[in-house]
């Protein structure tokens, strides 16, 4: 009975989400709304308006703004969730899986993780500088990023890689985003615009195009930085836990 | 060619998503799920979308997978 009334949901939500589908205009027709409207906006306007020579950033980062302010709010919400649930990594009480399995970790895996961890920071601090030319961004090198540093902290253990980065410079750090967006944002408010704009019609040509990018740069960097941290300390908090 | 390709690439992202189901280890179905993420990430290449592919490769197959192991380390290895 349990199953059968599994199934009848399912089936139901099936054949609504296919009727959602079939309603869908059709992929890559020219004579859809938003290919009418809003792609050509972006693709004739969006270097000059956006600031970015790589589309896809412009869009996140001007004429979605407000989304992508929202979805780095979430990110840091995750975190605060995490830490609710299990608090912060403790110095005294952290343990980490090498120092408490039977075998310690390889010379290999030490040393090749040693040599690959410098490149991979490289490309993190690449991607997020390069966000406004090519593919990738804040979020994408603070992934990699925290990424680079969950592997640290998997073959070295919690200890040293929290007296790499302190809990008295981790704090600031994971707000970072939000700060660089909010800071961003007024930037507009003073030229007397509307918040989160990147058109100052009072500055010149040149000084408006110098102060895009660096409000892009910054947005960028506190993203990277913030989602980078962010991973890194779920990680630790997740790792800290004692075997139950 | 490269349709065929991508041919390839959904059947493969269909049968991991079918994996991660039938799986009863949880390691396995997550390392299962990793591949998937992975997948998603070339989807994502052959739909133009770079910057998704990073994303994906980054957080699917590297951290989420790393989050889902410690959790797992932590709890017990077997689904009921």
């Amino acid at each position: 009975m349990r199953k059968f009334l599994i199934f009848l949901c399912l089936a139901i939500c099936w054949v609504v989400f296919l009727s959602a589908v079939v309603e869908m205009p059709p992929f890559g027709d020219p004579a859809n709304i938003t290919n009418r409207h809003v792609v050509p906006r972006y693709l004739e306007e969006g270097v000059e308006e956006g600031g970015a020579s790589n589309i896809v950033t412009g869009i996140i980062l001007n004429y979605r703004g407000y989304d992508t302010m929202g979805e780095v709010t979430v990110i840091f919400t995750a975190l605060a969730g995490v830490l609710a649930v299990l608090k912060r990594e403790d110095v005294k009480t952290s343990t980490t899986m090498v120092a408490t399995s039977p075998v310690g970790p390889s010379l290999i895996v030490t040393t090749v993780v040693k040599l690959l961890i410098p490149f991979i920071v490289l490309f993190a601090v690449y991607t997020i500088l390069h966000g406004d030319v090519s593919p990738g961004g804040g979020f994408q090198g603070g992934a990699v990023f925290g990424a680079s540093m969950i592997h640290y902290t998997l073959i070295f253990g919690l200890l040293t890689y929290m007296r790499k980065i302190r809990l008295a410079v981790k704090v600031p750090l994971e707000s970072a985003a939000i700060l660089s967006f909010a800071i961003a944002g007024f930037i507009g408010l003073f030229f007397g615009q509307k918040f989160l704009t990147f058109l100052m019609p009072a500055l010149s040509h040149e000084a408006q195009y110098l102060l895009r990018h660096a409000m892009l740069l910054l947005i960028e960097v506190g993203i990277g930085v913030a989602t980078g941290i962010i991973f890194g300390s779920i990680f630790a908090s997740l790792e800290k836990v004692e075997r139950i | 060619m490269l349709w065929r390709l991508d041919i390839i690439l959904l059947l493969f992202l269909v049968a991991t998503a079918l994996g991660v189901y039938v799986t009863k280890d949880l390691m396995a179905a997550s390392i299962i799920f990793s591949a998937y993420s992975l997948t998603m990430a070339i989807v994502w290449q052959q739909l133009s979308a770079p910057d998704l592919a990073l994303t994906e490769a980054a957080v699917g197959a590297g951290v989420t997978t790393v989050l889902f192991l410690i959790t797992i380390s932590k709890t017990v290895r077997r689904e009921d």
